[in-house]
């Protein structure tokens, strides 16, 4: 058990740029991925989406689990939702049918049967490529993201200093308190305690977490008067702090900006104005209703 | 009048003003059916009226209280919450220790930390605890960013600071204890009314579980099995009111911050209400209020014996 940051320097795309351009262009994609629920140009932004992570260099093995547990929570949410035809309601009225499937075996006396619709099926295609897309963007970050300017970035994001420090100092904190925890588990364990096999009912095993969590927490608590003495000797808070490592905007900082902005806000527009709603073929509008 | 205040008070006439513009301009005048209020338009706009006005009165009449005062004791405690809560996030959410479930309860010890930093530090570091550590706790499994959950993540720890605010920490106990079963009334009820919606938050790859299984009897009750643990504590602990109020503050926290997240997934997500209440916020808060209960308690008692010990 280690928790370290899975950032590491790689020649990339998204590394190429400045961290606060590309988090601003990380929320201008999400912004225009949810503006829109027409398949196709949910097509084109999973595409982009995709372009993006095959070329920031990160290998299978190390995305592995995140992408097998999103998947799994996506496709399965799409599959719920075509199934029961739940929550694409509000996109559509009426629903053309593609196929009728009866189960062979009935319940009670009732005969189950799925509704193959038009309607239904576009809206579970929808939602799995728009989450998709959203995902693939969002587990770039922790491996993209430099930890050590977290900090600055978020200074430079307009964040007040004294957010922006804590933000750089929980970060630093992060390992520390893994190790910490490392070195309690195993001083409880030298006195008889296995979390694997915690036993008793859900309260019993609720308590029993207590010798792990306390120590930890009430350590960490005693030992940041140090720090905060440090800091106070340092005067901090009393003038705008400076960073030891300084942020610089580029030309194709600012273009990523200019046209993550740009596209954002001509997206917003065609979303009110009715462009990019759910979508289905005309062709298939000619099956007969539900 | 201060100019804080005069900031402040323009600011939310600016953000009214904006919607109703919005929706007058674009919705009556141009027509855009998506900024269109539908039925009963002065009713939502008074929804809208009525929370700004209320986020204004908290911060009117508290604007002087040191509990939203940031100096460097509470960066520093901003930043250990953040990071106890993402490690403790990291750890125990099945992906470094397995830790059995319960009945589908999954135990996730790590949300005391929020509830914790939050009374014992303040509203502000309780926000910071839960909406940092929740990101940063993500972001170190894997499982990609949330704003909407970490947003409710800080909800919770922010709410649980609430008690700062007043002299007397004993004030409103019993308001936000009657608050706090009304809304478990209502989470319990939508599960016995949709018992066959699935625990979204239950995942078993031994056992071919990916979230798809209808949320256990164990799950819909926990949120009362965690009540009344809470309303003991508050009772048992009557005369510690130290341990009564982050109980019942965190209580509320974790109800009023999971509540906000799972509601929004509706929108965010399309998720159909019922997915919404049974399928995500039960299976999170219900098991969340037994911890508020049992951990809460012993955080705050330890966190006093070092107070005592260090005297600061």
């Amino acid at each position: 058990m280690l928790v370290t940051w899975r950032y590491r320097k790689r020649r990339s795309l998204v590394q190429s740029f400045d961290p606060r351009a590309w988090i601003i262009f990380y929320l201008c994609f999400m912004g225009v991925t949810i503006s829109f629920w027409d398949v196709r140009i949910l097509a084109i932004l999973f595409g982009l989406s995709l372009g993006i992570v095959i070329s920031s260099g990160l290998a299978w093995r190390e995305t592995r689990r995140a992408w097998l547990f999103i998947g799994g929570f996506i496709i399965y949410f799409s599959l719920f939702t075509f199934l029961t035809g739940r929550g694409g309601m509000e996109f559509y009225t009426e629903e053309h049918v593609i196929r009728n499937v009866q189960a062979s075996f009935t319940l009670f006396g009732w005969r189950p049967v799925l509704h193959i619709t038009v309607e239904r099926t576009f809206y579970a295609l929808s939602m799995l490529v728009r989450v998709f897309s959203l995902a693939s963007m969002t587990i770039l970050i922790p491996y993209s993201f430099n930890p050590s300017q977290y900090g600055v970035t978020f200074r430079g994001l307009g964040l007040p200093d004294k957010i922006a420090y804590a933000m750089d100092l929980t970060m630093r904190f992060v390992p520390t308190y893994a190790r910490d925890f490392q070195i309690t588990m195993d001083a409880q364990r030298a006195r008889g305690y296995e979390i694997e096999k915690l036993r008793g009912g859900l309260l019993a095993q609720v308590r029993k977490l207590a010798p792990l969590i306390v120590p930890v927490t009430i350590q960490a608590i005693a030992g940041s008067e140090d720090i905060i003495d440090a800091m106070d000797l340092r005067a901090f808070g009393v003038q705008p702090r400076t960073w030891l490592e300084e942020l610089h905007y580029h030309a194709r900082d600012r273009v990523l900006i200019a046209l993550g902005v740009g596209v954002f806000l001509f997206s917003l527009a065609l979303s009110i104005y009715g462009v990019g709603s759910f979508w289905i073929p005309e062709a298939l509008k000619a099956l007969p209703l539900l | 009048m201060d100019r804080k205040m005069l900031g402040v008070i323009l600011t939310l006439i600016i953000v009214f003003a904006f919607f109703l513009g919005l929706v007058y301009v674009g919705g009556n005048m141009l027509g855009v059916e998506r900024l269109q209020t539908g039925e009963r338009p002065l009713l939502r706009f008074a929804f809208v009226g009525i929370g700004l006005v209320a986020a204004f009165l908290v911060y009117a009449f508290t604007k002087e209280n040191k509990a939203w005062a940031v100096g460097t004791r509470e960066v520093v405690y901003m930043a250990i919450g953040a990071a106890l809560y993402a490690v403790f996030s990291y750890l125990f959410n099945g992906t470094v220790f397995v830790v059995p479930s319960v009945s589908q309860v999954a135990l996730r010890p790590a949300i005391s930390i929020p509830m914790f930093f939050g009374y014992a530090f303040g509203p502000v570091v309780g926000f910071f605890t839960g909406a940092v550590g929740n990101m940063v706790g993500d972001a170190l499994t894997g499982f990609g960013l949330y704003p909407q959950w970490s947003v409710g993540n800080g909800l919770i720890g922010l709410i649980a600071g609430i008690p700062m605010l007043f002299a007397d920490k004993k004030k409103s106990l019993d308001t936000v204890l009657i608050v706090g079963a009304i809304l478990a009334a209502i989470g319990t009820l939508f599960f016995f009314l949709f018992r066959q919606v699935p625990n979204t938050l239950f995942y078993d790859p031994a056992n071919n579980i990916f979230g798809d299984q209808p949320a256990s009897l164990l799950v819909g009750l926990s949120i009362v099995v965690g009540f009344v643990l809470v309303l003991i504590v508050r009772f048992a602990f009557g005369k510690n009111i130290d341990v009564a109020a982050a109980v019942t503050w965190g209580m509320l926290g974790n109800l009023v911050g999971l509540g906000f997240a799972a509601i929004s997934d509706i929108w965010i997500n399309g998720y159909p209400p019922p997915v919404a209440i049974v399928g995500e916020f039960l299976p999170s808060a219900g098991p969340n209020l037994i911890f508020a209960a049992i951990l809460v308690p012993i955080l705050v008692i330890a966190y006093k014996g070092l107070q005592r010990q260090t005297g600061r």
